[in-house]
């Protein structure tokens, strides 16, 4: 469960998000809708802990009954997910993934879930190949995967689809819908496409 | 938002930074006024400005020096915006980049040493002509070198520093997006050098300006490439000082002190007539600029001047050249074009000395570049993560404590003349007894390689998207290796450029070496300066190769390693493992 209480966001004089409060459950997606600039993705930021040093930020957040604001970043548990797919351009599309696998497992088993996920991809034959080959849709598949694969306990999108053409928009919608059933846990998807909002099915917060 | 104030370990890499500079220059200030303790002299005085300015010959070899330095610098200005103007748009403009590299790298007395093979009255150049066109059958008594108005260190100098303002102008003429002036200005009916000279000049000279002045002083105070190919009598300034500096009668170095600190005020007073005489210049090409001559005879200067500048790298081209030809003749009498016969004798005769010399050279410019890398990376990081308190002090203390004085003491040990300040810092390590050390010479060389290693790795590193290594530590908990493997693997493109720079600055130096090694620790530069004036022709051009072969390596290495790291990587990893695919 992510827990968002009083949240507020200021830049320089402006107050942009005024005391914002919400709640997402397990497997539940939030959508949160707004014009751009209102500052939808620096409320992701917020949660991440990875915030712009020129924007001030007031509010808690618990995650599974935890305070996240005095936790550094990488140690959040948070995955995060933005509209650049951000995979390192220097490794392979396999070693993306096995970036994010958590090391406590053993070696095979880390292996054995990238090949799971690489299936799950249809990249088979593509994974040692360097991530600027792939589509569009296909780095933001990989990205999602890759997030996922680190196993977060909550899942932040920011406009995931917003660089995609309409019909590989609805593929890649759905194969992100079905992976955060999977993954089963909190999930806010940030956007300023209707469509894309009412195609997720959660609750909607309107900014 | 509350008043913020820096981090402690901002005012440490100040107080670093600053430090040899106030001890550099308290370091010639006080000596100049007869006060010196580590020599026993307490007494403060004017004598030895007196004494200075007594000194036969000053006038002459002051003029000598104000005459190179701001001839070099009006050329190599000259020609090298000429040749960005004329080139600018064509297929010319792609391949003088290319050309730029290894001149860049090849340090200034390789050049001269190369200048002097060429241009000496027994030189390649009258050997090819002779004796078909000249009809000498042995070299002429002619002063063609080292002349006494110093034509060919100008000469030197213009070749090495024109490349150097070409780098610069088109670094900064990328900014001024002159395309689109270009297509605007002929549309109205202006010729392309007229646009150049009317609108597009004027808007880069603020860009180039700090460039422009540290080649104004450098080329004032150089002091390799003036021994090499300089006038003897009277020599430059630059040169009249080191020799009193090191003169066996200890009290010239008072003399030497104050001179030192005229020679900066020197600069000081020619830097400011020369921005007042642009000022001017610029006021009155204020009424030619909008005359509405769509095209005119100034154009004719950056014909000429392209010319100049092709004919100056033409020059270097062939001083370069000539280097490994004289290290591998055996016989070369002098009206034979080439050497009759050619062998590695003056190699292998040179090893001893070679080997331990290069092994030296190479710890001291690896070592100081490394460092220098990573305190740039630091100093880099430090901006960043302090970014909000920068803002926040620039809106209520002004500049001040803003990241500008860090910038002003990293790029000042460039712009002072080595001569003085150099022999300032000496005071310091012979009170310490710290000369003769690695550690004082890579700390001497730090001075110098900082700075163009912060300047080549600042641009790309601060323009690197830190989200991706933000969504590493997301993926996986290891922020000090995502770092490295993430943030530094993506950038090591320029990671390894600003190396190269760094290391070929190192392998140039030659005052740092020399003032801080005391003879016990020389490199390839000093050698070959010191072997340059003794006549040896063969013995000199190797050294002056192997000095020029280091640098041209790593420039290339540099360019070429980063471009196939990732795939060679791979194929290393896919013969080691066997594929990924396979286990599938």
């Amino acid at each position: 469960m992510l827990i968002v209480r009083n949240f507020s966001l200021h830049s320089q004089s402006k107050c942009l998000i005024d005391s914002l409060s919400f709640e997402v459950d397990k497997g539940e997606i939030l959508t949160i809708m707004g014009p751009s600039g209102i500052g939808k993705s620096s409320l992701l930021a917020y949660i991440s802990g990875t915030i712009a040093s020129d924007l001030s930020a007031v509010g808690d957040i618990l995650l599974n009954d935890t305070t996240l604001t005095s936790v550094v970043p990488h140690r959040r548990g948070i995955g995060l997910m933005q509209q650049t797919p951000l995979l390192f351009p220097h490794m392979t599309i396999a070693e993306n993934l096995l970036f994010a696998v958590p090391n406590l497992y053993e070696n095979k088993t880390r292996h054995q879930k990238v090949i799971n996920a690489i299936r799950d991809l249809e990249l088979q034959g593509q994974e040692n190949k360097l991530p600027d080959t792939l589509s569009g849709g296909q780095q933001a598949r990989v990205a999602l995967l890759r997030t996922l694969l680190a196993e977060p306990k909550c899942l932040l999108i920011d406009e995931p689809f917003s660089k995609l053409d309409a019909t590989l928009r609805t593929t890649t919608r759905e194969f992100v819908k079905e992976k955060i059933k999977q993954a089963n846990i909190p999930t806010i998807v940030v956007t300023h496409d209707p469509d894309d909002a009412s195609a997720m099915g959660g609750s909607i917060v309107h900014l | 938002m509350t008043k913020t104030l820096l981090s402690p370990a901002y005012i440490m890499i100040i107080g670093l930074l600053g430090a040899p500079i106030i001890i550099g220059l308290f370091g010639i200030l006080f000596p100049a006024f007869g006060y010196f303790p580590a020599l026993g002299a307490q007494n403060w005085t004017l004598h030895y400005w007196q004494q200075l300015f007594s000194a036969p010959g000053l006038l002459s070899s002051v003029l000598l020096s104000v005459f190179t330095g701001v001839m070099v610098t009006i050329m190599s200005v000259w020609l090298s915006i000429s040749l960005v103007a004329i080139t600018y748009q064509t297929q010319w403009y792609k391949r003088l980049q290319s050309l730029l590299s290894p001149i860049l790298s090849v340090p200034h007395a390789s050049i001269a040493i190369g200048l002097l093979f060429l241009l000496s009255p027994s030189g390649w150049l009258l050997r090819i002509i002779s004796p078909e066109l000249t009809g000498f059958l042995r070299p002429p008594n002619w002063i063609t070198v080292q002349d006494p108005f110093g034509l060919t260190l100008t000469l030197a100098l213009i070749i090495k520093e024109t490349p150097y303002l070409l780098f610069v102008v088109a670094a900064a003429i990328y900014q001024l997006k002159p395309s689109q002036t270009l297509e605007t200005c002929q549309s109205l009916g202006y010729s392309r050098l007229t646009t150049w000279r009317k609108i597009l000049l004027p808007q880069l000279y603020p860009l180039i300006r700090l460039p422009i002045l540290i080649v104004l002083s450098f080329s004032l105070t150089v002091v390799d490439m003036a021994l090499i190919i300089g006038p003897n009598t009277p020599t430059t300034f630059a040169v009249l000082l080191l020799s009193w500096f090191n003169d066996s009668d200890l009290s010239y170095r008072y003399v030497a002190s104050a001179g030192a600190i005229m020679l900066v005020l020197l600069i000081a007073g020619i830097i400011f007539v020369w921005e007042l005489t642009r000022f001017l210049l610029q006021k009155m090409a204020r009424r030619e600029r909008i005359n509405g001559k769509r095209s005119g005879i100034g154009d004719l200067l950056l014909l000429i001047g392209a010319l100049g500048g092709a004919a100056s790298f033409v020059i270097s081209f062939l001083s370069l050249v000539i280097l490994p030809i004289w290290a591998i003749a055996k016989r070369w009498r002098f009206p034979d074009a080439l050497p009759s016969q050619v062998s590695f004798s003056n190699i292998a005769q040179a090893w001893p000395v070679l080997s331990s010399t290069t092994i030296q050279t190479l710890i001291i410019a690896i070592t100081s570049t490394l460092i220098a890398l990573v305190v740039s990376i630091f100093i880099l990081e430090l901006l960043r993560s302090n970014a909000k308190t920068f803002a926040a002090n620039k809106r209520f203390f002004g500049n001040f404590y803003s990241q500008k004085p860090l910038l002003f003491l990293m790029y000042l040990p460039i712009l002072l003349p080595q001569i003085g300040f150099l022999f300032g810092i000496q005071v310091l390590l012979i009170s310490f007894d710290a000369n003769g050390r690695y550690s004082s010479v890579i700390a001497m060389h730090l001075l110098y390689v900082l700075p163009y290693v912060y300047l080549t790795l600042s641009a790309p590193y601060q323009s690197y998207n830190q989200a991706y290594l933000l969504e590493a530590n997301r993926l996986n908990h290891k922020p000090a290796i995502n770092f490295i493997t993430i943030k530094l693997a993506m950038l090591k493109a320029s990671l390894c450029t600003a190396f190269a720079i760094g290391f070929s600055v190192s392998m140039a130096q030659y005052l740092p070496t020399l003032i801080a090694g005391e003879g016990r620790i020389t490199t390839l530069t000093t050698e070959a300066v010191t072997l340059a004036t003794s006549g040896d022709r063969k013995k000199v051009g190797v050294f002056a190769l192997v000095q020029i072969i280091f640098p041209i390596l790593v420039f290339f290495a540099a360019h070429t390693i980063p471009i196939h790291w990732t795939s060679w990587r791979l194929k290393l990893k896919s013969i080691l493992r066997g594929q990924f695919a396979n286990r599938t």
